[in-house]
């Protein structure tokens, strides 16, 4: 394995992003900036009611008014749009029913966007109630009222997926026998990406009768694969083109494909390019958010702090519609007992259909939310037995060579006991503790707490998993990258440049990179679950090796002699005669001889193998680890929280783009600072009450403290020179290492998320209150 | 209506609805496009920009108010020969940029802190930046390319 003993160059060293120069003087365009000729602004009318059959729907009246040039509805679609994966259930545009307050009913075009709102404001719609089912705990009684699909199995048409299942022995059993069992509830709410730019789409109709579609999405192969199905179009009449993205998270796959399919439609009825930019209310109310969960935990343990059983039961709300929850609900599963060893494991997690708005992606993609419930449940333990956290913690974690509780066995690549003893090294814990452990009666208090994870890399049993990457050598010998896979701000753009350059020899500043397109580009599956580094690095690798491979047979032709021999000084490659010839000579000797300057390459991550019958195998081809430890001031007259300093230690393999990776832990950080504190979704009968920032408070900079990040790098075999990756696993731990902060300070636990002013200071929620106003408001609002 | 101000050491004269915002002004008439709408009600600081000498949400200025006003936008923010400020060079060198949307409005921030404060300290930094919203990178990387920038700019006088 050279590439770990020879020095790297380029990977692993200080670099720029590479789109950074673009946006620091705001010449990036993202999609409101774009303005083409005749263009026409678009808008949906959308439900304002939770649950309901349309039973009239005439949208011609939005025909007349001025400016307005198109509207359609479902039945402008193939099989009325319906669309989906895992679970076909959601119609591009809704047909006969409506679940969610904020979804779609029908799409208009216009000259301007007020004339947009004017013709969605005038279609006739007639919306009959129906019972709606806002309770995820009473979703598969046998009266609930019915939101998901009707099913042929007998099964609860609300049961969304199956129940996912981890099986290790007797976990009842090992807990009747265990001298301490812990039985708690926890509860963690929905959460808004709140990307900072809001959904957007535009397309344009093309000469041949296809469609190019402009779309800020994260995975551009599933929009086609979607675009051409409701439209009826061959998919090479269908093109996607990724623009510079403001931010996504999870957040920008079904929306924005079902914003595509409608901007298309209206596209290709009037000839001319449809822009629709959602307005940040528009964007709250309507799109998908991270699922809300119930869940229930039993730990069992001996006196000494050795954990022998953990149970767990997982609901999650996950809305109206299946979106990728199906999957949200397996990962929760896989990492609901968290990073230990244990005798016996037997979780069982599940989503179901109510008429809560819907959940989706959402960084962490369910490890947020059950480490929430076992990284607190496990503090507690260690509490009850007088144990230090960290010693309990130490004493049961995962470490080379252990069996999982899915009966993996970890044969490399395993940090957490480093992550642990570093955090506490760095965050000075032991004295901290201490001290803070002493105080009583202070208006302010301080804790200091403590939270591990580990977290399954890229998408495991969820699927195929591979990718693919070109490279070329342009005629200026710039280097030009093409991947399927999409950079939304995560900075993966970089990292395949610093890869592509470290595999070729050739300084980065040469080499740039495609946004993606599914015209150039090669179908590389999802942008999701933080593979980008791991399976898109290993494909953009071996392009460039590839490629290499060509020049160094030219440079060895050229320098007469064996491609052995060959030596590299910088750029420049020098012979036995001990000349340096320029990497410009080899390429025009290359062409030369004939032979073809660009490369493919392609990699699949090994093959895994989990049986959801039984609840037991391979979930993940490897983990990644960390430990995070906050220090917090609590204020016990108002319960604010101030979060003072937060020490985050990640093993994420070898690093590739330090600066990049710091980023994804800092903001990743953030968010788990939001989702602990202050991100509250209050869904009420169905009706969203946070459709701006005024409301839905995501931490600004006086809400952060200063971050104290470092990486272990275990490095992995199969990762591109030993990478695994760090964007979601960086907010999973957070706002438990916060509750347990909380509850050092305090005495107090806290079991729901947000811990927000009053469950921290009462330790209840305050009279749920709402309306439909916000909704009502927000809809009414114009987008630019 | 015709609205005339200065814009980017520019004076300009546009003819626009009394009712739009500044920052549809300067998107749609005068296609400035780098301030950015993530909000709309002031909340998030993406469409930033220093009118007269002060950092003001576009968004909630009516575009008549700038009648007569001198406004800096991101577009005017550069070094002497058209390449990236100190500031933006900071923002490059320090990873202060993700995504990038909120980026024009936190150079905005910053230059309007750096104009009235030579040498800010850390929290005098995030003071400033707490009306402009990032969701990826988490502040640290932007403060610090504020932080280099005033000790750069320091060291050069």
């Amino acid at each position: 394995m050279s590439h770990f003993t020879n020095p790297l160059e380029y990977v692993g060293q200080p670099a720029r992003r590479v789109d950074a120069l673009e946006k620091v003087t705001g010449r990036a365009k993202y999609i409101a900036d774009y303005k083409v000729p005749g263009m026409l602004h678009a808008r949906c009318l959308r439900s304002t009611l939770p649950h309901a059959r349309i039973v009239r729907l005439d949208p011609t009246p939005a025909l007349q008014v001025p400016g307005v040039r198109a509207v359609i509805t479902s039945d402008d679609f193939v099989n009325h749009g319906l669309y989906g994966f895992p679970v076909k259930d959601k119609y591009m545009l809704a047909w006969q029913k409506v679940r969610y307050v904020g979804e779609p009913i029908a799409a208009v075009a216009a000259d301007s966007p007020q004339a947009a709102l004017a013709g969605a404001q005038a279609i006739v719609c007639e919306l009959e109630p129906l019972p709606a089912l806002f309770d995820p705990e009473r979703a598969l009684d046998p009266d609930a009222p019915q939101v998901g699909p009707d099913r042929s199995d007998g099964r609860h048409p609300n049961l969304k997926s199956d129940h996912m299942l981890v099986c290790k022995g007797n976990a009842e059993a090992e807990l009747a026998d265990c001298p301490i069992v812990l039985d708690r509830r926890y509860f963690t709410d929905w959460q808004e990406h709140a990307y900072i730019e809001p959904e957007g789409v535009l397309a344009m109709p093309t000469p041949e009768g296809g469609i190019v579609v402009y779309a800020p999405n994260q995975s551009p192969f599933i929009n086609q694969g979607n675009l051409a199905m409701t439209l009826g179009l061959p998919p090479n009449l269908v093109r996607v083109i990724q623009p510079t993205v403001g931010g996504s998270f999870g957040g920008k796959d079904d929306i924005i494909y079902e914003s595509s399919a409608q901007a298309a439609k209206l596209a290709l009825i009037t000839g001319r390019p449809v822009r629709m930019v959602f307005s940040r209310e528009e964007s709250l109310i309507a799109s998908y958010k991270r699922d809300a969960m119930h869940m229930r935990i039993r730990l069992g343990a001996d006196p000494d702090g050795t954990l022998r059983a953990c149970w767990f039961r997982g609901i999650l709300d996950s809305g109206a519609y299946a979106s990728e929850t199906p999957f949200t609900a397996w990962r929760a599963s896989i990492h609901a007992m968290g990073a230990y060893r244990y005798r016996a494991c037997d979780v069982d997690v599940y989503c179901v259909y109510t008429n809560n708005g819907y959940a989706g992606a959402f960084r962490g993609f369910g490890n947020p939310e059950v480490c929430f419930a076992v990284e607190q449940t496990v503090d507690e333990l260690a509490d009850l037995l007088g144990m230090d956290p960290i010693d309990l913690r130490l004493k049961n974690c995962l470490r080379l060579g252990d069996e999982t509780a899915h009966g993996q066995v970890l044969n490399e690549s395993v940090g957490l006991v480093e992550c642990l003893t570093t955090a506490r090294r760095l965050s000075d814990w032991d004295r901290k503790r201490a001290e803070y452990s002493r105080q009583n009666g202070a208006e302010k208090r301080r804790g200091i707490g403590v939270a591990a994870m580990y977290h399954g890399m890229s998408l495991g049993a969820e699927g195929a998993d591979n990718a693919s990457g070109t490279i070329s050598i342009l005629p200026d010998y710039s280097v030009d990258l093409t991947s399927g896979l999409t950079d939304y701000g995560t900075g993966s753009r970089t990292v395949y440049t610093l890869i592509a350059a470290e595999e070729l020899g050739v300084r980065p500043e040469r080499i740039r990179i495609q946004r993606p397109d599914t015209n150039t580009a090669i179908d590389s599956g999802p942008t999701v679950a933080s593979r980008t580094t791991v399976v898109g690095g290993n494909a953009m690798r071996a392009a460039a090796r590839n490629l290499r491979h060509t020049l160094d047979l030219a440079a060895a032709d050229l320098l007469k002699c064996d491609p052995q021999q060959l030596i590299r000084v910088g750029e420049s490659y020098i012979g036995p005669d001990e000349e340096a010839v320029s990497w410009e000579k080899i390429v025009d000797h290359a062409r030369e001889m004939g032979l073809i300057l660009s490369a493919h390459g392609k990699w699949s991550a090994p093959k895994i193998e989990w049986d959801h019958h039984h609840g037991r195998g391979t979930p993940y081809m490897a983990y990644v680890y960390g430990a995070q430890i906050a220090e917090v001031e609590v204020d016990m007259r108002t319960g604010n929280v101030q979060v003072l300093h937060l020490w985050a230690v990640h093993d994420i393999g070898k690093t590739i783009f330090p600066q990049g990776a710091y980023g994804q832990l800092y903001g990743g950080i953030t968010q788990g600072l939001g989702y602990a504190l202050t991100e509250q979704i209050n869904y009420r009968d169905g009706y969203i009450q946070e459709t701006n920032f005024e409301s839905y408070l995501i931490p600004t900079s006086v809400d952060v403290p200063e971050i104290t990040g470092q990486f272990v790098e275990a490095p992995y075999s199969y990762g591109p020179y030993g990478a695994k990756n760090i964007a979601e696993p960086s907010l999973v731990p957070t706002a438990p290492a916060v509750a347990n902060a909380i509850a050092h300070a305090t005495g107090r636990r806290i079991r729901e998320l947000p811990m927000n002013l009053e469950r921290v200071l009462l330790g209840h929620d305050l009279q749920p209150a709402g309306s439909k106003k916000p909704v009502e408001a927000g809809l009414a609002i114009a987008p630019r | 209506m015709v609205i005339e101000f200065k814009v980017n050491g520019k004076q300009v004269s546009v003819d626009a609805p009394p009712d739009i915002t500044l920052l549809d002004l300067l998107r749609d008439y005068l296609n400035l496009t780098g301030s950015k709408e993530g909000c709309a009600v002031g909340e998030c600081g993406a469409c930033a920009v220093i009118m007269d000498g002060r950092l003001m949400n576009s968004c909630l200025v009516l575009a008549p108010q700038a009648a007569g006003s001198e406004i800096i936008t991101i577009e005017g923010i550069h070094a002497p020969d058209g390449g990236p400020s100190d500031l933006q060079q900071n923002f490059i060198d320090y990873g202060a940029v993700q995504c990038g949307i909120c980026i024009p409005g936190m150079i905005m921030a910053g230059e309007a802190l750096l104009m009235r404060h030579a040498q800010p300290t850390r929290a005098e930094i995030r003071n400033a930046l707490a009306g402009n919203l990032c969701r990826c990178t988490g502040y640290q990387q932007i403060v610090d390319a504020i932080e280099a920038t005033a000790k750069g700019r320091q060291k050069a006088i």
